[in-house]
């Protein structure tokens, strides 16, 4: 395995909160191109693993290198690798006193020093692509829960980033309305973006991913493609999670 | 005519004429009101600005250190021991403001800190800004407060900075959340201005009182002062209130 190919390695991860123990020592490398779904039973630290790949969680100890870099290093500057980490989350967390094409626009803007032109062509590309280009001009508060999501999505990508982060995309969102967003996720899949998605949608895993992760008290438990993971369980642990989410 | 030299002919109304032409005609009287007034909006204006600035910056200073502490500490460094220090500053600042009566104040700056200054207006603005930022501050800080984490979150997982995070995102959804808050703390301000004559400005009450001196009757200058703070106050209000309903169509 040659370190171009290895986009983020992580090495010994621990993460506590507190007397809490929640990351025991995670071990993973995260190729170019490759989507990393993330399972495991609530509370068992899959949410505090992906938001500790961007420093949204300090990792408490153990290291995390994103293209070479060690980005728990004090010395690094965070800020510039984040910028190609993009992060979708639960809540979708888009920005209520701006319009939806200036959510997207802003961070461009500010900090790639984009022109306005080059910033807002970047982003009606994106919307047109994930079919909200009519709703350019309008608030979030004005869009349902699946384009809000959408957009949030779209925001992160005019960032341009080098692997995007998914933290349980679908959760919040009404039953009717996780297909539009997994779907905007398959074709970003297909185009051969780096994901990281931890999620409950185990039809998604299934079908999008190259590898499943299966996280359990704070270590992965069982890891693989996916037809070995969800056919072929090991651990008692994991046959026990899927009899559970699979009907 | 006639009808007026019948009203005049009413004992209580030609009272009320007379008092009024001696308070505000006579010497032109009313002038003095008006400068009044004029130096006292000029006092709230100017320390309204000054109040917005320190409170900004010390709310952000204090919720910085609040929420970065941990992380800080554990990284230690220069950053930390400087953000330390701010944020004893700042609370040293809050404790001696809030603790200590905005008249005190007043008579410190003037006779003691800006004793070479002649300006009184100009003392005024800054001892009335100094005292009013401590408010604020606090009304910025629980604005700060009341802002959903996400925010924060969804802007550094952009690649901004804290304070970037800051500028561009949660201070315009924080003014939102204040906006009752921060017109009550400006229309006690504006009212807080009226000690000013402490100091010998001639703001609105002291020219109210200064006529009072003058004519010898109380009742029309001091209830013409009052009735002029009360419509400035419901003015503002009402113009608050339009700024609020403007701010919430944006997003609704």
């Amino acid at each position: 395995m040659t370190i171009n190919n290895t986009l983020i390695k992580v090495d010994r991860l621990e993460k506590s909160f507190g007397k809490v123990e929640v990351l025991k020592g995670v071990d993973l490398e995260i190729k170019k191109g490759e989507v990393v779904v993330i399972i495991g039973p609530s509370g068992c630290g899959k949410s505090t693993f992906l938001r500790t790949l961007n420093l949204l969680e300090e990792p408490t100890g153990g290291h995390i290198y994103f293209e070479g870099t060690d980005i728990t290093s004090p010395k690094t500057n965070i800020n510039l690798h984040r910028q190609k980490i993009g992060m979708v989350f639960q809540q979708f967390n888009l920005f209520p006193h701006m319009t939806v094409l200036r959510n997207m626009t802003i961070a461009p803007m500010k900090l790639l020093k984009l022109s306005k032109e080059e910033a807002e062509k970047r982003a009606m590309e994106l919307l047109e692509r994930v079919g909200l280009a009519d709703r350019a001009s309008s608030y979030p508060s004005q869009l349902s829960g699946g384009q809000k999501q959408r957009v949030a999505i779209v925001r992160a990508l005019c960032m341009q980033p080098e692997v995007m982060l998914f933290d349980e995309p679908t959760s919040a969102l009404d039953p009717e309305m996780v297909g539009e967003v997994l779907e905007v996720m398959k074709s970003l899949a297909n185009d051969g973006m780096t994901m990281a998605v931890v999620t409950h949608e185990m039809g998604f895993a299934r079908e999008v991913a190259d590898r499943v992760l299966f996280i359990d008290q704070g270590i992965i438990m069982e890891q693989g493609a996916p037809d070995e993971v969800f056919s072929n369980p090991k651990s008692p642990r994991l046959k026990d999670f899927l009899s559970k989410v699979i009907v | 005519m006639s009808f007026f030299k019948e009203l005049y002919e009413i004992e209580w109304i030609a009272e009320f004429c007379d008092k009024f032409k001696l308070n505000f005609i006579d010497g032109n009287r009313w002038k003095w009101l008006l400068d009044g007034l004029i130096n006292t909006l000029k006092i709230t204006f100017f320390a309204v600005l000054l109040g917005i600035a320190i409170g900004v910056i010390i709310a952000i200073i204090r919720s910085t250190y609040d929420k970065n502490r941990t992380s800080l500490k554990k990284r230690g460094g220069l950053g930390y021991i400087i953000l330390g220090i701010l944020n004893a500053v700042c609370k040293l600042y809050l404790t001696v403001i809030r603790g200590t009566p905005v008249v005190v104040q007043l008579l410190i700056m003037y006779f003691i800190i800006f004793v070479s200054v002649s300006d009184g207006t100009l003392v005024a603005i800054i001892a009335f800004g100094i005292n009013s930022g401590a408010y604020v501050a606090e009304i910025f800080r629980s604005g700060i407060m009341a802002i959903d984490n996400g925010q924060f979150e969804a802007g550094r997982s952009l690649g901004f900075n804290y304070i970037q995070t800051m500028i561009y995102i949660v201070v315009p959804q924080m003014f939102k959340v204040v906006l009752p808050t921060l017109c009550n703390e400006f229309i006690v301000l504006l009212k807080e201005t009226s000690v000013a004559g402490y100091v010998g400005i001639a703001d609105l009450t002291k020219a109210g009182d200064l006529i009072r001196g003058r004519t010898f009757s109380a009742y029309m200058p001091l209830i013409a002062v009052a009735l002029i703070y009360l419509v400035i106050v419901m003015l503002f209000t009402w113009l608050v209130g339009k700024l609020e309903r403007r701010l919430r169509n944006s997003d609704h």
